[in-house]
């Protein structure tokens, strides 16, 4: 899995409470992508058996509102995705402590 | 508010219309689900006004569009790893089919030209005339370059050299990749492609 910006936003969506539903607009508006990055990138975690989704119960309540879909990550998806996020994130500290402490040589040699 | 049932009603059809691209098991699902976000977007309080909302619905069923383009060239990259007949088949061009792209490049370019002059023709002072030339241009080199960016495949010569052509002859190279260079849609895919399902 290589983790791109749009993917690591979404991972972190879904990371934050891993019981949580969320529906497609829901994710697209926390993650802040549009709906085609958002869709086909749900379908390929739910290939890879990282994400589940399923269908709403018809409630009574819900204003003859049509079903919605919701994802969740699955407890594998949970695993591997804190794995790459905190992987990332040990990622950009050490790049960002690399520019600020490049030695002069480096550029010289 | 009254643009709303509007906004649906298109929103829905667009939804509808991108949903048969993709292979039949997915196609209900997909659209049931999709069409179920569309009160959720219509009806979201944070976005006013109630115009930015109708925009939004519609910009997310384009974007659904997007979405079951993905999706059906990922269905059909699974397919190809079993039977790979037809991304060969994307290669080959027969001379007659070539001669069609050739003659419509051609035209499109005659067009180019003959409306670049007669925008010049058409605007006293040129100020204005050069900048949509400009704006357009550039529209149009980034269109190529990004069908060619998503090309699983291309003809006759590699991408990269198809990207530089792009560039070097705003707008003839882009035209010239667009008739012969690029591989459409259409190919001769073997029955069961979701390209091929109505």
């Amino acid at each position: 899995m290589r983790l791109t910006g749009p993917l690591e936003r979404v991972l972190r969506v879904l990371t934050a409470d891993p019981s949580a539903q969320h529906y497609g607009y829901d994710l697209m508006k926390s993650a802040r992508l549009p709906s085609g990055t958002l869709y086909p990138m749900l379908a390929r975690l739910q290939q890879e058996g990282l994400v589940q989704s399923e269908w709403e119960a018809q409630r009574e309540d819900a204003g003859g509102r049509p079903p919605r879909k919701y994802y969740r990550l699955t407890a594998e998806g949970a695993r591997v995705a804190r794995l790459e996020l905190a992987h990332a994130s040990t990622q950009a500290r050490r790049a960002a402590q690399g520019i600020a402490a490049r030695p002069v040589e480096e550029g010289t040699r | 508010m009254s643009g709303t049932p509007h906004a649906q009603r298109i929103a829905e059809r667009l939804i509808r219309a991108s949903c048969r691209r993709l292979p039949g098991e997915l196609r209900a699902e997909r659209c049931r689900e999709w069409s179920a976000e569309l009160p959720a977007i219509l009806h979201d309080e944070t976005i006013r006004p109630g115009l930015i909302r109708a925009l939004r619905a519609l910009s997310y069923s384009v974007g659904v569009s997007t979405a079951t383009r993905r999706l059906s060239r990922a269905a059909g990259r699974s397919r190809s790893a079993r039977a790979p007949e037809w991304r060969d088949g994307a290669m080959h061009v027969r001379p007659g089919n070539l001669a069609v792209r050739a003659t419509v490049g051609a035209a499109a370019w005659l067009l180019t030209v003959f409306l670049t002059v007669s925008l010049l023709r058409a605007f006293p002072s040129h100020g204005w005339a050069v900048v949509i030339s400009l704006v357009s241009a550039a529209a149009f080199a980034v269109f190529c370059l990004a069908d060619l960016a998503r090309a699983d495949a291309v003809r006759y010569l590699p991408k990269w050299a198809w990207a530089l052509i792009c560039i070097a002859q705003i707008p003839s190279g882009g035209i010239a990749y667009l008739s012969v260079g690029r591989v459409g849609r259409a190919r001769p895919a073997p029955s069961g492609h979701p390209a091929q399902l109505p």
